[in-house]
């Protein structure tokens, strides 16, 4: 068991983190809570108080060893999208983690400042007993946005990102914290430290060419060899914004390895969870098999596959086509929207400008058009029979009433079905002569194969052929 | 139409232009006159009370929680009179976007500025878009213009519940009223709700248990709803917030029939909804006027309120500056600037000649420039303008009486106007101008709305124009917006329906390689006329040579959060605080949880991220980003 009340962990030499505090210096002293009374405090009672007749489990029906963890949000260079997408997610949703409604995942003590019932002081009193080594259970710090250089702010007396104020200035006087310098605190004793977003993965948006601020990702601050007390290294849930489910589900699939039910969870090289992120979006792209065809959207709208309107997923590491945006719903490609690289490493600036073809597509698009030129007219062809029922074939006559523009298949077609049908049919054990089980008089439960029992003979036309798959 | 401060007369015509003098816009020439407590009477009088009063507290409130993004309160509260006798609200993040802007690509500027802001995740890509049409000359397909006001109707659907339950509804709560308003819980026991057939609560005390954080049936349905309506969203978006679809002249999505059939079934469970939260905030406000006649100052200030409009004609609008006033008049939401409760323009122009940013409070240096004199059509511009304006951010230490927050001091006509996604339904109410519809329908001093049959019965909905500008009637006509906003989504869908009847399925009016070649190389401004969950979004831009020269963004939560301006006077929020009376139980100061404070500054639903200024380096800021259609950041 980790003491997580005394154990304290130097950050790593030379990261900006440490040189942050460095910079800062020691933080002594929290805010007098006596001073402040209830200001802040509507309810008369911190949220954790408040949920826990509601949330919490007896051993019996936990599942595990955790019954509860504290999770600090913070929001540095951050437009709070990350935290819209996670009251998105249903798989699981973020109010059944908080009420401990969700069995095998301990209660969820969230410190979010877009839910919380206390404000001010009160809000930062569990940051603080984080730092102190005073917290009831082991904590998790999520970040969304990027850390920006608070040096540079600091050096002129302000800061980019503050979140609370504390009497860490001169004398003890209140200063606005920043988030950047509550991130560098909390990750000492973090049990995990977990970026949410593409600005908190990568940097993001706030860090592209031509920002004022020095802002980077989470990992980039804590530097390469940042271990929380558990030994994990930064947890990266990249998107812009992330899918909700691809950051509530990793949350999970973690509490179900520390329950000591589910699987270690895996991590990619870049710490993203690899079941959610091996794979390019293009692989399950709705519109891939249109690239397979070589077949092009030109205008914005087109049902085709996008890449010749700007469209980077063949090279891009998500899930969104497959999993949706919000319960299963939506997805870029999916509703016509160009993938611009959002979950990357690389975004914006390798991605920009944005509604332009990748000029890496021009290899796979030639080729493709060329096999495609060969491959949609065969299909076409052997799509034009399948929507014929075989009845058809025999009477020569469709019957729809909304009519065809070509109701018989023409000669050469037909000659050419028969043909493939064969093909279909060649080594099938059921073209062997027998007598058809089930038939009027002849059901004599001889075993036979029902499907031989329709009556299906070899020798017959190719028009009483069962359809089949291609 | 006049301007009462600035220096600007209007012809017949409606044509601007300058009054004479040297440095007609300088801050003695052109003076607010309503400038009703100078700082320095404001101080002296909290000496005096200091002098002779131990009970005055010294208060900052950092963070405050259940708004969007990081805004912090500062306060001096006489306990003895129940009074907050001065407030300082502060903008607590600043990212700079528009210098991230500065010099890239104008194709660039959606999905950039979409990250401006998260909460109100669509509107910023929308906005951009405007206003690179306008600069570059191009005018969306009506199709197009459809899409995006089924986009951007389903956001709202989104917005307005997430605040009503999420953020701004635990302040009514049972767990709130039992520790801070302990007194009003016996009442609220006893007390008949009168939309109890609606909603289904039959007493208050009900309805407050429901509106409990987490565990209330209220609270858990709106949460639901905010999911139901982005799942709207993304089916035209692709993923929310921060929209895929969104190109200049258009929109991408492959609109089928499926796409318009599934938009309608959604949308078609959330009427019954919309009466349920009408129902709602209709109770909350009679509730708590009849147990106490204060609560009707808490939050209170002028009705003076600005609005760009939102949802356009997709006939009338063209894309261009000249004809904006023509194609805004026609707008689902009529833009307008309402001054104390009246209805004083509802041309684009004027409100656009009427804006100013003002930074003395703010961390940043003066950067106001000479450098368009008039906008496109000659009217004048203030140095002051946003197409005017640089910004220098210089990070520094907090001091109340000089700079203290990330936020800039926007003015209209030098007053400080309020933004809310409410200033709609008090500018259509009055305008008589929105088009007309089966469902909406403005009166000249009120809204009237026919809610469609769902499961329950269809119901005919009158909002009308409040006599007093408050906390609870910021939530009540926001839970109407929500109503309007869906209506208006109901609409476009059809018009959608109209259009694929007569088989139109062009969404943009350009394709890629012709979008690449329309980018101008002379310059050129743009600005976006648009709206937010929050109300008022504008962005202005300049491009030169093909790149983005100037990029600013002024937001709600910039004019809500404004700080003090060059006169003393305060923002939004600021003087909804110094109106609210504390009305909890004072004797022990120890048990003073300024609740009512809370109430005052939730009701604006303020998001902050979207604040956001910029530097080129070398201390040298090009440009900004204001607050988000969320706040200050």
């Amino acid at each position: 068991m980790i003491d997580y009340h005394n154990q304290h962990r130097d950050l790593i030499p030379g990261s900006p983190a440490q040189k942050l505090l460095e910079g800062l210096g020691r933080a002594v002293g929290f805010h007098d809570l006596d001073h402040i009374g209830a200001f802040g405090m509507p309810t008369g009672a911190y949220m954790e108080d408040m949920l826990a007749p509601a949330a919490i489990a007896t051993a019996a029906t936990r599942f595990g060893p955790l019954e509860k963890v504290h999770a600090f949000w913070f929001a540095g260079a951050s437009c709070d999208g990350c935290s819209v997408a996670a009251t998105g997610a249903t798989n699981p949703t973020v109010e059944s983690m908080m009420l401990g409604a969700h069995p095998g995942i301990p209660r969820v003590i969230l410190h979010h400042p877009v839910i919380n019932m206390e404000s001010g002081a009160h809000y930062m009193r569990a940051a603080e007993q984080a730092m102190e080594g005073t917290l009831n259970a082991p904590y998790v710090v999520i970040l969304e946005g990027s850390i920006m250089d608070e040096l540079l702010a600091f050096d002129q007396g302000g800061y980019w990102s503050a979140a609370g104020e504390e009497p860490w200035g001169k004398g003890g006087e209140l200063r606005p914290v920043s988030t950047t310098e509550w991130v560098a605190r909390l990750s000492i004793n973090a049990a995990a430290m977990v970026a949410i977003g593409t600005c908190a993965t990568w940097g993001g948006i706030p860090s592209a060419e031509g920002n004022p601020t020095g802002a980077m990702s989470l990992m980039d601050f804590l530097g390469k060899d940042y271990r929380s007390v558990l030994g994990v290294p930064i947890v990266n849930i990249p998107g812009c914004p992330p899918i909700g489910d691809n950051f509530t589900e990793t949350i999970a699939a973690v509490c179900y390895f520390l329950q000591g039910f589910g699987p270690l969870p895996e991590f990619d090289e870049l710490g993203r969870p690899a079941w959610l992120f091996g794979e390019t979006v293009h692989r399950r792209c709705v519109r891939g098999a249109y690239y397979e065809e070589g077949q092009f959207a030109h205008e914005f709208g087109d049902p085709e596959c996008l890449v010749e309107l700007g469209c980077w997923g063949p090279v891009v590491n998500c899930n969104i086509t497959s999993r949706g945006a919000v319960r299963g719903i939506g997805g870029c490609m999916n509703a016509g929207a160009a993938c611009i690289g959002c979950t990357m490493p690389g975004f914006p600036d390798k991605f920009t400008p944005f509604y332009k073809r990748p000029p890496g597509s021009l290899a796979s698009t030639t080729v493709s058009r060329m096999t495609g030129s060969l491959i949609r007219p065969l299909r076409k062809f052997s799509n034009n029979n399948l929507n014929r029922e075989v009845r058809w074939d025999k009477t020569g006559e469709v019957t729809s009433g909304f009519g065809r523009e070509k109701s018989d298949p023409g000669m050469l077609a037909e000659v050419t079905h028969h043909f493939y049908d064969k093909m279909r049919r060649f080594n099938d054990n059921a073209t062997n002569d027998g007598a058809a089980w089930g038939k009027i008089g002849d059901d004599g439960g001889d075993g036979r194969h029902p499907e031989q029992a329709r009556g299906f003979k070899s020798g017959e036309s190719s028009k009483k052929a069962m359809p089949g798959r291609r | 139409m006049c301007f009462k401060t600035l220096p600007v007369s209007f012809d017949g015509r409606g044509n601007a232009t300058l009054r004479g003098g040297a440095n007609p816009y300088g801050y003695t020439n052109s003076t607010p006159n309503h400038v009703e407590v100078t700082e320095t009477e404001r101080e002296e009088r909290i000496k005096r009370l200091v002098a002779r009063n131990g009970h005055i507290k010294d208060l900052n409130m950092d963070p405050i929680t259940r708004i969007a993004g990081a805004l912090a309160l500062h306060v001096q509260a006489d306990l003895d009179n129940g009074e907050y006798l001065d407030a300082h609200a502060q903008a607590t993040l600043f990212r700079g976007y528009e210098l991230i802007l500065m010099g890239r690509d104008p194709r660039d500027a959606i999905f950039v500025s979409s990250r401006a802001c998260g909460v109100c995740g669509g509107v910023h890509a929308h906005c951009a878009a405007y206003a690179i049409e306008m600069a570059m000359g191009i005018k969306p397909p009506p199709l197009g213009t459809v899409v995006r006001n089924m986009e951007q109707a389903a956001e709202m659907g989104y917005d307005n519940p997430l605040h009503l339950y999420l953020l701004a509804g635990p302040d009514y709560s049972e767990s709130v009223i039992k520790a801070s308003n302990p007194e009003l819980w016996p009442l609220a026991e006893s007390w008949p709700c009168p939309n109890a057939h609606i909603h289904g609560f039959k007493k208050m005390s009900d309805l407050m248990v429901a509106l409990n954080p987490l565990t209330g049936s209220l609270y858990r349905e709106g949460l639901d709803f905010t999911r139901l309506s982005r799942e709207i969203v993304v089916i035209l978006t692709g993923k929310y917030p921060h929209p895929q679809n969104v190109v200049p002249g258009g929109v991408s999505t492959t609109l089928t029939l499926q796409t318009l059939n599934e938009f309608h079934s959604k949308l078609g469970r959330i009427f019954d909804y919309a009466q349920r939260m009408m129902a709602v905030w209709d109770d909350i406000p009679a509730f708590f006027y009849e147990a106490d006649e204060r609560y009707m100052q808490v939050g209170s200030r002028p009705m003076t309120m600005i609005d760009a409009g939102y949802w356009d004609d997709p006939y009338a609008y063209d894309g261009t500056y000249e004809n904006c006033n023509e194609w805004g008049d026609k707008r689902w939401s009529t833009p307008g600037a309402v001054i104390d409760g009246k209805l004083v323009t509802t041309r684009l122009t004027d409100i656009n000649i009427g804006l100013e940013e003002f930074v003395e409070h703010a961390y940043y240096e003066p950067s106001h420039t000479t450098r368009h004199a008039t906008d496109p059509l000659g009217n004048p511009l203030s140095p002051w303008h946003p197409w005017n304006k640089r910004t220098l951010p210089k990070p520094g230490a907090r001091d109340w009486k000089d700079k203290y927050t990330w936020s800039t001091s926007v003015r209209w006509d030098r007053r400080a106007v309020e933004a809310g996604c409410y200033a709609r339904m008090i500018i259509n109410a009055q305008s008589r101008k929105i088009p007309t519809s089966d469902f909406i329908e403005s009166t000249g001093h009120s809204v009237r709305m026919l809610v469609p049959k769902g499961e329950v019965g269809e119901r005919e909905v009158e909002w009308h124009m409040p006599d007093v500008w408050n906390a609870f009637e910021r939530n009540r006509a926001r839970a109407h917006h929500y109503l309007y906003s869906q209506l208006v989504g109901l609409e476009s869908l059809f018009e959608a329906y109209k259009l694929f009847q007569q088989g139109e399925r062009q969404v943009a009016s350009l394709t890629p390689e012709e979008l690449e070649k329309a980018i101008p190389q002379d310059n050129r401004l743009g600005v976006g006329f648009w709206g937010a969950g929050r109300g008022w979004l504008v962005h202005h831009l300049e491009m030169d040579k093909g790149k983005l020269t100037n990029y600013q963004i002024t937001t709600p939560s910039t004019l809500n959060a404004s700080p003090r301006d060059p006169w003393g006077n305060p923002g939004p929020y600021e003087e909804a605080v110094m109106n609210t009376p504390m009305i909890e139980d004072l004797s022990n100061p120890e048990s003073f949880t300024s609740i009512d404070m809370m109430r005052a500054i939730r009701s604006f639903d303020p998001c902050m991220p979207c604040t956001t200024h910029a530097y080129t380096g070398d201390g040298e800021i090009v440009r900004e980003v204001n607050t988000c259609s969320c706040g200050g950041d």
